[in-house]
Order: structure tokens, then sequence, then C-alpha cells
């Protein structure tokens, strides 16, 4: 009887555990932009913060616009300058969202899961919908997460001459992984 | 047309200016494409700080400490709390722990290395190119990043 106690105390503390939020600090968000043309236009931040509530099924990303690495200094000036992304005004970019499909992951059982993520994506001051897959890989009490996606980038308010010259594509691709405890 | 001598002299200037033109286009385009970042460790830091009065200067006042330090070469002495794997790199941490806030740092590709020898409780001096202080709304807490940054020294 004390042995099925211990158990059942030992299973819900782990449960309980598990059901706190993870977080990463160290999250990468990469940013490409490349067109035939010109392939300056790619970014990383490796250090975005992440958060995923197994509990709500929530995801959260920020990204601090300021901390995105060009290897090319003249495009880092560019991109966060004020016609672009207007760094000084809004310094960060930010993501809030939930699962959709919360059913297709266990948190509890390690293993690789395709998820749906949707939720409101926040850069220079401009709120979108945005809906993509991505994958959760739980292993013990950490979470892997990958995700990628197309935004269109007037849609944020960000236009310019180097987008109709086909030097910067209209549509970059964002791509998300981290690596939470 | 061509017969006229004049005219084959300006069809010859013509030419020779639209191929310098494009010349001159073609090395500006080919200076800006290649330009790239210094290496931090030959840059002068613009400052040098100690963490945790650092992290307090935003903490109190992110606006101004923000215009004072983004986008400068500072060099921080502090103590490494976490060492933090960022896909297939790493970066490293400095935590107030009474607040919560903290400094992180991304490192220079050729300073890989050295950053990775780091281990928590190490007191170092760490140079890099500060992006700025955020609040964090999921964290509730301030963070500051740098990026391309170096292992200035390990202090004793």
């Amino acid at each position: 009887m004390k042995k099925i106690i211990l158990s059942l105390i030992i299973v819900t503390a782990s449960m309980i555990a598990f059901a706190q939020k993870k977080t990463s600090t160290s999250a990468t968000v990469a940013f490409d932009a490349t067109t035939s043309l010109d392939n300056l236009a790619k970014a990383e931040n490796k250090t975005a913060i992440a958060a995923i509530d197994p509990s709500k099924n929530t995801v959260q990303f920020e990204a601090a616009i300021k901390n995105f690495a060009f290897a090319n200094p003249k495009i880092q000036e560019h991109f966060n300058q004020k016609s672009w992304l207007n760094s000084d005004e809004f310094p960060k970019a930010t993501f809030s969202g939930v699962i959709t499909n919360p059913s297709a992951i266990n948190f509890n059982k390690d293993g690789t899961y395709n998820v749906t993520v949707e939720g409101d994506l926040t850069i220079k001051g401009k709120t979108q919908k945005v809906k993509a897959p991505g994958t959760i890989v739980v292993a013990g009490k950490t979470l892997k997460t990958s995700a990628s996606f197309n935004i269109k980038l007037v849609d944020f308010g960000v236009e310019g001459q180097p987008i109709t010259a086909g030097k910067v594509s209209a549509e970059p691709k964002i791509s998300v992984s981290a690596e939470l405890n | 047309m061509l017969k006229n001598p004049k005219n084959k002299k300006v069809l010859k200037w013509l030419l020779v200016a639209g191929g310098s033109l494009s010349l001159i286009g073609f090395i500006v385009y080919f200076y800006f494409a290649t330009l790239s970042h210094e290496d931090t460790a030959s840059l002068k830091a613009d400052y040098t700080v100690e963490a945790i009065p650092f992290i307090k200067e935003f903490e109190k006042d992110h606006k101004a400490a923000n215009k004072k330090y983004a986008e400068k070469i500072i060099a921080v002495k502090g103590i490494v709390t976490t060492i933090e794997p960022a896909d297939t790199t790493m970066n490293i941490k400095m935590t107030d722990t009474t607040t919560g806030s903290y400094l992180i740092f991304a490192f220079q590709d050729q300073h890989m290395a050295e950053a990775k020898k780091l281990k928590p409780g190490e007191n170092v001096l760490i140079k890099g190119s500060c992006s700025d202080g955020i609040y964090s709304e999921i964290l509730g807490t301030y963070f500051i990043s740098f990026k391309r940054s170096t292992v200035e020294k390990k202090i004793l």
C-alpha cells in the first residue's frame, strides 16, 4: 500500500513539474529574405525568449530586433533603420499563440509530435494572425521545438525599393527553434 | 550615320562612359556586398562595466541606458551564471539573481571555441556589441542582449 501511495505521489509530482511553463532564453529565430538577385538579407537572433505552457497549450516568443546578427554591417544598419524595422521605436518582435491540435501531443511521453500553432505575430507594432506547422520533441523534461513559416513584409508596414527591385524577398522565411527546460 | 567621323567619336565616348559607369557601379556594389563586421577582439570598448550595476542601470531607466549603450562595444566583468545551447552554438548569461534580469552574450564564430571553455561560476571579462535592453513580458525581467561577443579574459 505504501509503495502504491509513494508511486502515486512521484507520478503526480512529475506531472505537476512537467505541467509548468517551459522556457528558453536562447531560442533561435532566423530571418531569410534572400532572393536569386541578392543573398545578403538573412540574419539570426540566438537570444530570443521562448515559452510553452503544457497545461494551457500556449506558445510564446520574444526577440530583440537589434540582436538579429547579419554578416554584412550595412544590411544590419538598413534592417534597423526607421523605414524598415524601426528598432528604436519597436525594439522587439513577439508571438503569442496556441497549439491548435493539442490532442496530437503527449507532454508526459517522450516522442516527436507534429503540431500546428496559431497566434498573433507582432512586428513593427503591427499584429497579424499566423498559422504554422511545427515539431515538438519531448525528451524527458526538455522540449525541443522547431517551426518555419513565411510572412508578407507589407503586412507589417515594411516596404521599399530593395523589395520592388527583387533584392529582398517580399515574403521572407522565418524559422524558429528552441530547447526549453 | 556611323560613316560620319563625328558620330563615330560620340559613339566611342558613349561606350567608354557607359563602360566606366558600369565598372564603378560594380565596384561600389562589390564593396558594400562584401563588407563584414570587424573582429570584436580588435575593437576598443566604449565602456567597461560590472555586470550587476550595468543590469541595474537598465532596470532603473532602460530608455536612458539604451541611449547610452545600444550598438556600442561594451566590456563586461561578471560571473558566468548559465551556459545555454543555442541551435548549434551556445550563449553565456550573467544573471542578477535578486531580480532575474540578465545579460546574454552570443559569440562571434571565431571566438566560439574559447567561449565553450567557460564554466558557470567563473569570473570573466566579455566584450561584445550591446544590442539593447528590453523588458520581457514572458519572463517579467529585463534582458540585455549582446552579439559578436568575445572572451577578453578570465579573472582570477
